[in-house]
């Protein structure tokens, strides 16, 4: 089992990588630049760690969203990098927004019509006063979700329970990208300084 | 119906392992029947984090979290069974889940009069018990459990050989039982025969018991499985996310996370931007040290020291600055001083002086740690390598 340490250093690792293969590919990059270069090699190497740990895991959504973002951006390079970071081609995946929706829709259909046809056969489980609470405090919690989907790479198309997995993770990953990143800011600047004290 | 009830407790037991056995192999038959107990499987959940080796341990110790000293652990844990549900129909399924209509498929008449015993025996065990760590309890767990936990090899035999006639009902006691409020157990036997040499499930089914005095119609089962499932994954984001344990209710929790998943990517965001404005060019090349890996041979090749000590310095800023920041950093700053000063003395400083900022981290390393002694570069605890490093480690 990885601890964490253990994921921030394979995540290092594959960071740095991925920022050679980054500049190698392109030169005197601006300073914004810079920056997105910095945060999509941390995101590819992330995904590269996570796959690496589990081949499965490349069916982990958001890995598929990140990766599905890296290679549709217009600057052809970014989706060799990500290419050449991951060491295989990215099917040209295109994610249709209403495929959650319609899933959900659809669902509820049946559900209804199930539950038409099944008619009197069910009871009325909780009195209707109760159910007036629930509601309202349902509809915070939708909207909650929604932004909880938003958030989350590739989280607009799942479901509740998977939409909490994945968020777990997700928060895992960033925890991780965090701290290398911080570290390796503070080595950075204080090797900065150490040269300026002279 | 004595002898029933020994084959039950018997039979209770075995059943939650089997029934994750089931849902593990997706072998079910379609029962449907509903946890009766509220304890989630955030035991078992943690049981199964701290076994190495990843196999269901059925610790259902009660509801208790991990110690905050697996935390770290815990999150990469989490990560990896996350990532690691082997089986992807589980994950299917349970999407399938809130959706699934259960229908009777034809099992094997293993006798009503047993659940009902069962159903007799623990119809007053309705609030979670503090199970014995290596008995798999009635129905706790099971439906966070059959997710993730992977059950014993022997324990699997076990259940195999002794539920082979377990084959209860299915819906039709759940259906025909609507009038009930009596908690029914419907347990679904694994085919007879080696459950490990799973026959490919014809469906995806889990198994959910009525809890005492609720409706028992599918669909309100339904509803009360994913309630528990999403509450259960509230819980581990509790200890995901600092600062979430006195924040009760789905709200609360959701606006936590988002906040900190925010912060999280703005942090992320802002620390970026200070790298790619320290650094002109991206070349961060310490990958050449740490890709080597580690243990010091003192015979002090290049390579070596650099590995060494890039892999030491990385070692302790993570071990370092995971931890309480501000103390550290005040902890720190002396050692570092005095060793700055005696850097300062050394030879290599002046090469240091020399060096623009764009050359490698790479020299700067060997400068700083060729004059170290060899000897020094183990894998030491973190104040005696800050005494040979020559970093500040500010926060």
């Amino acid at each position: 089992m990885r601890n964490s340490a253990q994921l921030r250093h394979e995540f290092l690792k594959a960071w740095i990588k991925s920022l050679k293969i980054y500049s190698n590919l392109k030169k005197n990059m601006s300073i914004s630049h810079r920056k997105n270069a910095i945060k999509l090699s941390a995101d590819v190497a992330i995904a590269s760690i996570t796959q690496k740990a589990k081949p499965s895991a490349s069916s982990h959504r958001w890995t598929q969203s990140l990766m599905a973002d890296a290679a549709s951006s217009d600057d052809g390079t970014n989706r060799i990098f990500v290419e050449q970071t991951l060491g295989y081609k990215l099917g040209n995946r295109k994610k249709s927004p209403t495929t959650g929706l319609m899933t959900k829709c659809s669902k509820k259909i049946l559900r209804n019509n199930i539950r038409v046809f099944l008619g009197k056969s069910r009871k009325r489980t909780t009195p209707k006063h109760a159910k007036a609470g629930s509601i309202i405090a349902n509809k915070g919690v939708e909207k909650r979700t929604r932004l909880l989907k938003r958030l989350v790479p590739g989280g607009e198309d799942m479901d509740e329970i998977s939409l909490m997995e994945e968020a777990l993770d997700y928060i895992a990953l960033l925890q991780v990208q965090r701290d290398v990143l911080k570290q390796v800011a503070a080595v950075a600047e204080s090797l900065r300084n150490l040269k300026s004290v002279n | 119906m004595m002898h029933c009830l020994n084959a039950d407790a018997g039979n209770a037991k075995m059943s939650v392992l089997e029934r994750r056995l089931n849902w593990q192999r997706d072998q079910f038959p379609a029962t449907y029947y509903v946890s009766e107990n509220d304890l989630p499987g955030a035991g078992a959940f943690f049981a199964l984090n701290n076994d190495d080796r990843g196999i269901g341990d059925v610790m259902v110790g009660g509801a208790m979290k991990p110690d905050p000293g697996t935390e770290n652990g815990w999150v990469g844990d989490l990560s990896r069974m996350i990532l690691n549900y082997g089986n992807r129909s589980e994950v299917e399924v349970s999407r399938a889940f809130p959706g699934t209509v259960i229908s009777p498929p034809a099992t094997a008449p293993a006798g009503v009069g047993k659940e009902a015993d069962f159903g007799s025996s623990t119809a007053n065990s309705k609030k979670r018990k503090v199970d014995k760590a290596q008995n798999p309890k009635g129905s706790s767990e099971e439906i966070f459990e059959e997710k993730k936990v992977k059950v014993y090899a022997d324990e699997e035999s076990k259940m195999t050989g002794q539920n082979s006639n377990s084959n209860s009902k299915s819906t039709t006691t759940t259906t025909t039982g609507s009038n009930e409020t009596n908690k029914k157990n419907t347990t679904k036997g694994p085919s007879n025969g080696n459950p490990k040499a799973s026959d490919a499930p014809k469906t995806d089914y889990i198994h959910v018991r009525a809890r005492r005095g609720q409706a028992t119609d599918s669909h309100s089962l339904a509803e009360r499985v994913r309630r528990e499932k999403i509450s259960e994954r509230m819980k581990y984001l509790q200890d995901l996310v600092p600062g979430c344990n006195k924040i009760t209710g789905k709200a609360g929790m959701l606006d936590e996370i988002i906040n900190y998943v925010q912060s999280l990517q703005r942090q992320v965001e802002f620390l970026s931007m200070k790298l790619a404005a320290i650094n002109p060019r991206l070349d961060f090349d310490i990958d050449n040290y740490l890709a080597k890996e580690i243990f010091p041979s003192c015979t002090s090749s290049f390579p070596s020291h650099l590995v060494n000590a890039a892999h030491l310095h990385y070692n302790a800023s993570t071990q370092g600055i995971s931890g309480p920041i501000p103390e550290i950093g005040r902890t720190i700053s002396p050692p570092v001083v005095s060793m700055a000063d005696s850097f300062l003395d050394s030879s290599c400083f002046n090469q240091i002086q020399h060096l623009t900022w764009e050359d490698d981290l790479q020299n700067l390393f060997s400068m700083e740690y060729q004059q170290g002694r060899p000897a020094a570069f183990t894998s030491q605890p973190f104040t005696g390598f800050l005494e040979a490093g020559n970093v500040k480690l500010e926060m």
